[in-house]
């Protein structure tokens, strides 16, 4: 039998493991450089908040988070919209196609991003949107669009069919029951796919890595990269930078925690 | 009961709401991955294209770096998940046992995950710097200053000290859907399996453990997906090196396609469509397999 | 009448809005951490900008590893700029044709070797500003305690060499300060100064192009040579990820190391003020000559390379201008301004003996590692294309210094490398 009591050191433990490096880069945010190497590990003595609007003003960040904002906040409303549109239709009506299409946008999943990186750069050069906001927010919508169609489309299909037949037979046309039956049952759901789109997309590096050169276009995690520069390497300041991307994740958390890990589990609980 | 009578499908709702997502589809998934496809056969310059039947292929098939990475990448893909969702279903046990404080640890161990591989990936090189990083400063303090290593410097160790990160990350996820789980099973064939007096072992492994393979088996996928896509993480610490040692197939098709003296785009492409088949083949194969097994337990 | 005055007054504003209409040249360079070459492209502009009114330039600067990820992206989308910094490993700018013809500069004024460096097929293609040797830095004082004392032709014996590294690890220091953490060759100095001294400046060459097998009993007793530093703790511990901006301060600052191996183009971070990464005021910096190898063929070879260089967007729309602007480095004077600020070597013709200013002993001191010296031009890394580069990089560069491939292996992976 296994104590409670040894349980508790292990999980302890392990939230120290689990949670420490972030606490660590949290001391580290708010210590200058120097500071840091003659410790790494000290608490800190003077607390440096004024690193923070040095890093959003001084180094750009300030850029870096607006377009992050701009092109995730875009790519997850158009997401949100067309992609419970496709979930809808797909869970409640039946037509021949109906399996082929839902297993071709549910294939794509599993999709690696090499796949389609190559080809995306030359399509968006093709068409002028190489190296531009829009742009990337078009790729973005593209690859979080299977998971969101997946995610909403199993809690659609469990919308029970009576409340379908009774607002079609109340004269409802189909966008009505879309607009006003659908959507509101699947609130959570929806508000699920909303936090994990905007967490998948804000951290998103590999398109936007490729498809961003400019400078003024960067998004925040290209932005980091930029502390680590060539003479100073400036821990103190990545430290700060790196606070400055994980706290609008870490609020959106701490506030939807709940809805995000039920909705999470509910497509991988069986 | 969706009434079925074709004649009466409203085609032109359905139309309506299928147009968008999947003209973003086909313009931004499918034409690309074609694309892609068609890049492999050729090699396409920023002035001209030309076309060059399978070569690339019979290139590849002898590219040992190519191959490093693929070993690399599936090796990623195979061991991560066994460690993440194992240490996971141990960490959502101990849960389970309702322990004090199990709200704020749930928390608490979701955060990896919510941060970008960026930020892991250069805190994580910062934790495993040889002379101030934390992996070393702590063995240094309890004593074992002889295991100090290079970790990400080390060719023989650099690829486990990646797959250890993955791990912090992902455990935490897997945790809480696992808890979430073991929640929702019938508390009554737990409670049976006290009366009988089972020890821990015995339960875990007879009671809990089949209980939830659906979930175990899903989560394991879901991970060995994640593995093979793997790039950010990589490129931040190593970018693959040293030594081709954490060399994987995303960051060297993105290396061939922006980085080697070429401006040549097929060749890239043909490692994309080569891993591509790969990872189909690998899903479908695993879906498969946890799907006999299933079969076989009922 | 008043319609003739309508016309003239639209005349007019026709002449000035074209006089007024400018020519914008945009242009990206590397060396946004180097402030005395930053400093002096940017004199050059401004000097250039005098000189053409009508005729401006948008200077973007960047790192270098940035840089080229964005030219190779831009370049491909066809939003490149009109000028960039490129150097002369860069084959395949030239080989699709990305950039500019340069034969209407004045290559007079350049030296003959430089120009060629940059040609293809015939045509020169780069405006070679920076040229640079690999040098041997060292601390003076250090050394002095150390009791290791430098020949007065400069150069040490391989022996002389391990001498040092056992004398400084005694004492703690760390004998060379390298880091390839962000760069593919300054790991790789030690095995190609070490083999273009053994092997001569043609054997050399063959090495680099795969007609000498790397399992030559001179290449891979050289290697052995290079072997027993590096055993012996010549680098850091740190040094795969040690940044080069970082070898710098690791060298000069903290935590201090006995040497540097470095291009000649030290002066352009460690001549900054303190606070942005220079070397301490009072710094007793020396320079030596990589050390002799036994049964060498030519213990004066070393390698020179064309470094940071200019070159011209094939798809500019202003050519004249971009040309013009070029042409404005290829001048003794131009020349000479270079020399005494950024105190590294140009591919541009001057006169070394005549550099004044307030680094002039820094100078002197330069120039007498490279008398009577025979050059090899360019860098392995430059000479190289394709799979031996990437192979060579990564394990001479890399594996090789760092300790973690033996010479047998290392010597197997370039061979097969070439076929």
């Amino acid at each position: 039998m296994i104590s409670r009591a040894f349980l508790f050191v292990v999980v302890t433990l392990y939230t120290v493991f689990a949670a420490g490096p972030f606490v660590w880069v949290a001391t580290m945010s708010v210590r200058t450089t120097t500071e840091i190497s003659l410790d790494h590990y000290a608490w800190p003595q003077i607390w440096h908040w004024e690193k923070f609007p040095i890093a959003w003003f001084k180094s750009n960040y300030q850029v870096y988070f607006q377009n992050s904002l701009v092109v995730v906040v875009a790519a997850v409303i158009v997401l949100t919209v067309i992609g419970s549109m496709a979930a809808h239709c797909l869970a409640r009506y039946r037509f021949r196609a109906n399996r082929l299409l839902y297993f071709i946008i549910f294939s794509a999943i599993i999709f690696p991003p090499q796949i389609t990186i190559i080809s995306m750069f030359q399509i968006l050069v093709q068409y002028g949107l190489y190296n531009s906001l829009p742009g990337l927010t078009l790729v973005y919508i593209a690859i979080q669009l299977p998971l969101t169609v997946y995610i909403l489309e199993s809690f659609f299909a469990r919308i029970p069919a009576d409340l379908f037949d009774a607002a079609r037979m109340d004269g409802y046309s189909e966008w009505e029951i879309f607009w006003k039956v659908s959507l509101p049952i699947a609130l959570p759901a929806i508000s699920t796919t909303i936090i994990l789109n905007f967490i998948l997309l804000w951290n998103e590096f590999l398109y936007a890595v490729v498809l961003i050169t400019d400078e003024a276009k960067r998004t925040l995690p290209l932005g980091i990269q930029r502390f680590i520069g060539d003479t100073m390497y400036d821990v103190g300041m990545i430290a700060t930078g790196l606070m400055i991307a994980i706290i609008p994740v870490v609020l959106i958390y701490a506030f939807f925690s709940e809805k995000l890990i039920q909705g999470m589990t509910a497509g991988a609980v069986k | 009961m969706v009434t079925a009578r074709a004649d009466r499908q409203p085609w032109g709702a359905i139309i309506a709401f299928l147009l968008p997502a999947f003209t973003v589809y086909t313009g931004l998934t499918a034409y690309p991955v074609l694309r892609t496809f068609w890049n492999s056969f050729h090699k396409v310059l920023p002035r001209s294209e030309e076309f060059l039947g399978l070569a690339n292929y019979t290139a590849l098939a002898q590219d040992d770096i190519f191959w490093r990475a693929v070993l690399n990448t599936f090796t990623w893909a195979c061991i991560s998940p066994l460690v993440e969702v194992g240490i996971a279903l141990l960490l959502a046990l101990a849960l389970y046992a309702r322990i004090p404080g199990a709200r704020f640890f749930r928390v608490a161990w979701f955060t990896p995950v919510l941060m970008s591989y960026v930020v892991v990936g250069i805190v994580w090189a910062w934790m495993y710097n040889y002379d101030w990083g934390a992996v070393n400063a702590l063995l240094r303090f309890l004593g074992l200053g002889n295991f100090v290593q290079a970790w990400i410097g080390d060719p023989k160790i650099a690829l486990p000290s990646l797959i250890f990160v993955t791990s912090w990350m992902w455990a935490g996820f897997n945790m809480v859907v696992l808890l979430a789980a073991l929640h929702s099973l019938p508390s009554e064939v737990i409670e049976a399996a006290e009366l009988d007096n089972c020890g821990w072992g015995a339960k875990l492994w007879h009671i809990i453990i089949p209980l939830v393979k659906p979930t175990l088996l899903n989560l394991l996928v879901l991970s060995f997906i994640g593995k093979m896509k793997i790039f950010d993480l990589v490129w931040i610490t190593t970018q693959g090196g040293p030594l081709w040692s954490t060399e994987t197939v995303s960051t060297y098709v993105y290396k061939r396609a922006f980085e080697w003296t070429s401006f040549d785009l097929g060749y890239p492409s043909t490692i994309a469509a080569v891993w591509f088949v790969f990872v189909l083949a690998a899903v479908l194969t695993l879906t498969w397999l946890f799907r006999q097994r299933d079969k076989l337990e009922y | 009448m008043r319609i003739l005055k309508i016309v003239f007054s639209l005349l007019l504003l026709a002449f000035a809005s074209s006089a007024m209409a400018q020519v914008k040249l945009t242009f990206w360079s590397h060396w946004a951490a180097e402030k005395i070459k930053r400093d002096y492209v940017e004199d050059a502009i401004r000097r250039f900008e005098a000189a053409n009114p009508g005729v401006k330039i948008e200077a973007q600067w960047y790192e270098k590893t940035a840089l080229y990820a964005s030219l190779k992206t831009a370049l491909r989308a066809g939003t490149a700029p009109d000028i960039f910094y490129a150097e002369p490993d860069q084959f395949e700018y030239m080989e699709n044709g990305l950039l500019l013809d340069l034969s209407p500069v004045n290559w007079a004024a350049v030296e003959p070797w430089a120009k060629e460096i940059w040609s293809y097929k015939g045509k020169p293609y780069g405006m070679p500003l920076e040229a640079a040797t690999v040098e041997l830095y060292y601390n003076k004082k250090t050394l002095a305690d150390l009791g290791v004392k430098v020949p007065s032709n400069l150069q040490l014996d391989a022996a002389g060499m391990t001498d040092l590294v056992k004398r400084a690890r005694a004492k703690n220091i760390t004998p060379m300060s390298i880091g390839v953490g962000d760069r593919p060759y300054p790991g790789a100095y030690l095995a190609h100064e070490a083999l273009l001294k053994k092997l001569g400046v043609k054997e050399y060459d063959d090495l680099l192009k795969g007609k000498l097998s790397w399992s030559d009993t001179r290449v891979t007793d050289t290697l052995n040579v290079v072997r027993g530093w590096t055993a012996a703790g010549l680098l850091p511990t740190t040094f795969t990820t040690l940044k080069l901006g970082e070898s710098h301060l690791y060298f000069h600052t903290n935590p201090g190391a006995a040497t540097m191996l470095i291009g000649s183009w030290y002066p352009s971070r460690a001549f900054n003020p303190v606070d942005q990464g220079g070397q301490p005021k009072d710094f007793p910096l020396g320079i030596m000559k990589f050390p002799s190898i036994p049964g060498a063929v030519c213990n004066e070879c070393r390698t020179l390379s064309v470094g940071g260089s200019y070159v011209a967007n094939a798809a500019t729309k202003h050519p004249k201008e971009a040309i013009a602007f070029l042409n404005s480095f290829a001048n003794p004077a131009a020349a000479a301004r270079w020399l005494e600020n950024v105190l590294v070597q140009t591919g541009i013709k001057a006169d070394y003996s005549k550099v004044g200013g307030p680094h002039a002993g820094y100078f002197k001191e330069l120039g007498a590692t490279s008398e009577g010296a025979k050059f090899y031009f360019g860098q392995p890394i430059q000479v190289m294309q394709g799979k031996p580069k990437e192979v060579f990089t990564q394990v001479f560069n890399n594996a090789f210094p760092a300790g973690t491939i033996s010479v047998e292996d290392a010597v197997k992976q370039m061979n097969a490398a070439y076929k």
